[in-house]
C-alpha cells in the first residue's frame, strides 16, 4: 500500500525537524512525506528538504484547509492508495501511525479513519476550554449532521481513496476539521476512529486562541449546518459535494 | 424636463464627478467593464433622479414615501447593499481560483524541481 504523508506546516522549522526524524525512522514499506509550506516566512522548506521530505511550497498563506488539500491533491493525482495528515507542530507521534494504517486492513475498511486523543485519555488532551470547545462540535455534528466521533478537531487522519477523490474536489479551507467530517458523512464515506495517543506541540505558536478560538466554534457551528443544508438540496450522482 | 433646483444640480454633478472617475480607471484598466456596469448604473439612476426631480418626487410618493430624502436614503443603500453582494460573489470566486492556483502553482513547481534534481544527478554520473 502506497502511503503519502501530509505534513501542513506554517512557520515550523523548530518542531519539523525532529518530526521528519521520526518519520523517517518508521518501518513502512512504499511511503513517502511532503511537507505542505503554507506560506512560511521562516526556514520550514529549507528544514523539510533537509529532513528528506518532498516540499510543495505555497507561494500564499492558505491556511491549514488549503494546506492540507495540496497534499490530498497530490496523494490523489499520484495514485497514492492513502494519505495520512500529521500536523507540523509535531503533537502527532509518527510511531502512532500504525494505528491508524492498522484500521485499513480490516475487511470493509473505511474511507476515513481519525486519530483520537480522547478514547485512551493517556498523552497530551488539550486545554479544558479546547476539550468544551470539542465537546460543543461533537454535539452538533451528532445532532445535526449524524456523526459520532468523540475527537473532531483532530487533524491526526487517514484518507483512502473515496476520501481523496472526495476531499480533493471539495475541502473546507479555515478550520477544516470539523466540517469535513459533515462532509464526508454527506458524501456517503464512512468514517472509523482509532486511539492515539498526542503530546504537546513540539515548537511554534498555535493559530487558535483568544478572539479566534470563539471566531472558530461560531464558524465551524455554522459551517456545519450549512454542509448539511445543502446535502438536502444535492442531487444524486455527485458525491463529491462540488458544483461541477 | 424637472426644473434642476440648486441642491439637485450638485448631486448631479457629483454623480457625474464619479462616473467620470470610474471612466479614468476603466480607460486606465485598473478595474473591468463588466465588474463596473453594475456601478455605472447605479450612479446614472441617481443621476437622473437629480436631473428629473419632480418625475423622482411623483414616484417616491407613489412609494409612500412623504419625505423625498427618505427615498434618495433608501434607494442609495439598497444599491449599494446589491453592489456590495455581487463584489463579495466575485471576490469569493477570485479567493477560491487563486487556492487552486496556488496549490496547482507549487505541485508543478516540486515536480520541475525533481525533474531539475534527476538532470543534476544524470549529468554528473
Amino acid at each position: 500500500m502506497r502511503v503519502l504523508i501530509v505534513v501542513p506546516a506554517y512557520n515550523e522549522q523548530e518542531a519539523l525537524g525532529g518530526l521528519l526524524a521520526e518519520i523517517r525512522a518508521l518501518d513502512i514499506a512504499q511511503l513517502e512525506t511532503v511537507v505542505v509550506d503554507d506560506g512560511s516566512s521562516d526556514r520550514t522548506a529549507d528544514v523539510a528538504r533537509a529532513g528528506g521530505a518532498r516540499v510543495l511550497r505555497l507561494c500564499g498563506n492558505l491556511g491549514i484547509g488549503g494546506a492540507v488539500q495540496s497534499g490530498l491533491r497530490l496523494a490523489e493525482r499520484e495514485g497514492f492508495d492513502c494519505a495520512v495528515q500529521i500536523d507540523g507542530d509535531g503533537q502527532h507521534p509518527p510511531a502512532e501511525l500504525h494505528r491508524l494504517l492498522e484500521a485499513m486492513h480490516a475487511d470493509d475498511p473505511p474511507d476515513l479513519v481519525v486519530g483520537t486523543r480522547y478514547r485512551d485519555k493517556a498523552g497530551f488532551r488539550s486545554t479544558m476550554m479546547r476539550r468544551i470547545g470539542s465537546w460543543w462540535l461533537r454535539v452538533i455534528l451528532r445532532f445535526i449532521a449524524r456523526v459520532r466521533v468523540s475527537d473532531p478537531t483532530s487533524g491526526f487522519r487517514l484518507y483512502g481513496t473515496r476520501a481523496l477523490r472526495l476531499f480533493s474536489a471539495v475541502y473546507p479551507y479555515d478550520f477544516p476539521e470539523p466540517e469535513s467530517l459533515a462532509l464526508a458523512r454527506v458524501a456517503g464515506l464512512r468514517t472509523a476512529e482509532v486511539a492515539v495517543t498526542m503530546r504537546e506541540r513540539q515548537g511554534g505558536t498555535s493559530s487558535i486562541g483568544g478572539f479566534s478560538a470563539m471566531y472558530y466554534m461560531l464558524k465551524v457551528t455554522i459551517a456545519v449546518v450549512l454542509t448539511y443544508v445543502r446535502a438536502l438540496g444535492r442531487k444524486p450522482g455527485n458525491p463529491d459535494g462540488s458544483n461541477r | 424636463m424637472d426644473q434642476i433646483g440648486e441642491n439637485y444640480l450638485v448631486f448631479a454633478i457629483a454623480c457625474l464627478v464619479l462616473a467620470l472617475v470610474m471612466m479614468r480607471l476603466l480607460l486606465r484598466e485598473r478595474i473591468t467593464l463588466q465588474g463596473s456596469m453594475s456601478y455605472l448604473a447605479f450612479l446614472a439612476v441617481i443621476g437622473l433622479m437629480a436631473v428629473f426631480p419632480k418625475t423622482t418626487t411623483m414616484v417616491a410618493n407613489r412609494l409612500g414615501f412623504t419625505l423625498m430624502s427618505n427615498f434618495l436614503f433608501c434607494t442609495a443603500i439598497a444599491a449599494l447593499a446589491i453592489l456590495h453582494l455581487r463584489a463579495l460573489v466575485t471576490l469569493s470566486k477570485v479567493q477560491l481560483r487563486t487556492v487552486v492556483l496556488t496549490q496547482e502553482l507549487a505541485m508543478l513547481q516540486e515536480k520541475l524541481d525533481r525533474v531539475a534534481a534527476d538532470q543534476t544527478q544524470r549529468r554528473s554520473a
